[in-house]
């Protein structure tokens, strides 16, 4: 399957299954590392991928979740998670996409602007996240918001769907409306 | 389905069987719906999205979707679970032990918030008391001053007055030192024969003792390290003996010729 689509099979039952797009490897494997410790009611799978279309052979389960990760010290990264968007289906954009912003911490080395990122979320409209994935606490602390975010989208937490969680984060990430 | 386990202790164990039995069918039935919305799903194309429709195409769906999911929960009429009371008080339990859990957990971080806002508001209680005083000791050190130069042009003005009071009086002095030397010591009479040759006569015009004491007065005054005046043929030699006799004027130390005046002022 070139393109990725949320509903593409039946859900596991009691799984949630994310998807960390990424160039840094080192990077992601330990994210995807700290989200498995989290304990959580439902069983969690992580994914890892450079970037999509994702290979058609592997037998995979539905993913709930992606997540684009993004580190500002290399445009390659940045063209890399651009270029994989294309693969997404579009109803994929309604609550289960993500953007995850490292390396913001050191500003000398960033060759990627944040606004470069934010325009680029906003014209997605999906949740930006910072987080420096260098430093354990604060990749914890993403780890567990990433666990709560999937059970969401996962729909294992009941009254609250994907497309409310957006609307819920919204407001706080999204100030300027004028730009619509 | 997150509720699969039942609490075990049950009265009986055929109600357990019968609950379980009854959710199993029911988590089927559910299954099965859900396999037919899959198939019904899978029947849609997929899209794709640039990134200059992307805003717009996505707003709209998200519009839709959300419609749709209002619809169906005001549609949805909450359903019990087919089970026996005492399963679903010992659930009920665990929901809202969960519950209580999680808003103790905001409590406490309420209360953490209030805390420190309360420190914030009276730290900056204090600092607004503390500019109230500055502002007040300003306003005194402001009055003060407006006092002050008040105070001081009256001052001033006294001085002023006392300043020209002692100047009429240096005048009056002057007018009555000058008609005493007049009265008393006026100069020698021109006209006066003398009986006799006299190759001394002196066509020189003789000044007054008046304006005598007037050169010796400004010369020391105007030029302190020198007060010394030169003994001119004006001055009218019994006068300046008179002068020099009474101590009212001295000679040069080394000069003859030379007077001053007595520095009665020092």
């Amino acid at each position: 399957m070139s393109v990725l689509r949320p509903q593409d099979q039946l859900p596991g039952l009691n799984a949630a299954t994310i998807l960390l797009v990424g160039k840094e490897d080192a990077l992601l494997q330990r994210l995807a590392d700290s989200m498995l410790r989290e304990d959580c009611a439902s069983s969690l799978k992580v994914h890892l991928a450079h970037s999509l279309p994702l290979p058609s052979d592997v037998n995979r389960p539905r993913i709930d979740l992606i997540v684009f990760v993004i580190n500002l010290h290399s445009k390659y990264s940045l063209q890399n998670v651009e270029e994989s968007l294309r693969h997404v289906d579009a109803t994929f954009f309604l609550g289960k996409v993500g953007f995850l912003v490292t390396g913001a911490g050191r500003d000398s080395h960033c060759s990627v602007h944040r606004s470069t990122v934010l325009k680029l979320a906003r014209a997605y409209r999906s949740p930006l996240l910072f987080c420096d994935l260098e430093v354990e606490g604060f990749r914890v602390s993403m780890a567990q918001r990433l666990v709560r975010m999937l059970q969401v989208c996962a729909g294992h937490v009941p009254g609250v769907s994907a497309l409310s969680l957006l609307s819920l984060l919204r407001s706080s990430e999204n100030p300027c409306l004028e730009d619509l | 389905m997150s509720n699969q386990d039942l609490d075990p202790d049950s009265t009986t164990d055929e109600d357990v069987t019968a609950a379980k039995e009854e959710l199993i069918k029911k988590c089927e039935e559910m299954w099965k719906d859900l396999q037919e919305y899959q198939n019904k799903l899978s029947l849609i194309g997929t899209e794709t999205l640039t990134d200059s429709n992307a805003q717009l195409s996505l707003l709209i769906m998200q519009v839709k979707c959300l419609t749709a999911e209002l619809s169906q929960w005001q549609k949805e009429i909450p359903e019990i679970l087919p089970l026996n009371e005492e399963v679903l008080v010992t659930l009920g339990k665990e929901e809202f032990q969960k519950l209580r859990h999680d808003l103790e957990l905001v409590l406490s971080t309420v209360q953490s918030k209030n805390g420190k806002l309360k420190e914030d508001l009276e730290r900056e209680q204090q600092w607004l008391d503390e500019q109230q005083q500055i502002f007040e000791s300003l306003i005194v050190l402001h009055n003060e001053l407006k006092h002050q130069t008040v105070t001081e042009s009256r001052t001033f003005k006294e001085l002023k007055t006392k300043l020209h009071d002692v100047k009429e009086y240096k005048e009056k002095l002057l007018v009555t030192l000058s008609e005493f030397l007049e009265d008393h010591f006026p100069l020698p009479d021109r006209n006066v024969k003398k009986k006799g040759k006299n190759t001394q006569e002196s066509t020189i015009q003789l000044i007054t003792l008046h304006e005598m004491l007037e050169i010796l007065l400004n010369r020391l005054f105007d030029v302190p390290h020198d007060p010394y005046v030169k003994i001119s043929d004006s001055f009218w030699p019994p006068y300046i003996e008179l002068l020099l006799r009474n101590g009212i004027a001295l000679r040069h130390p080394e000069d003859p010729n030379r007077i001053r005046l007595e520095a009665f002022h020092q």
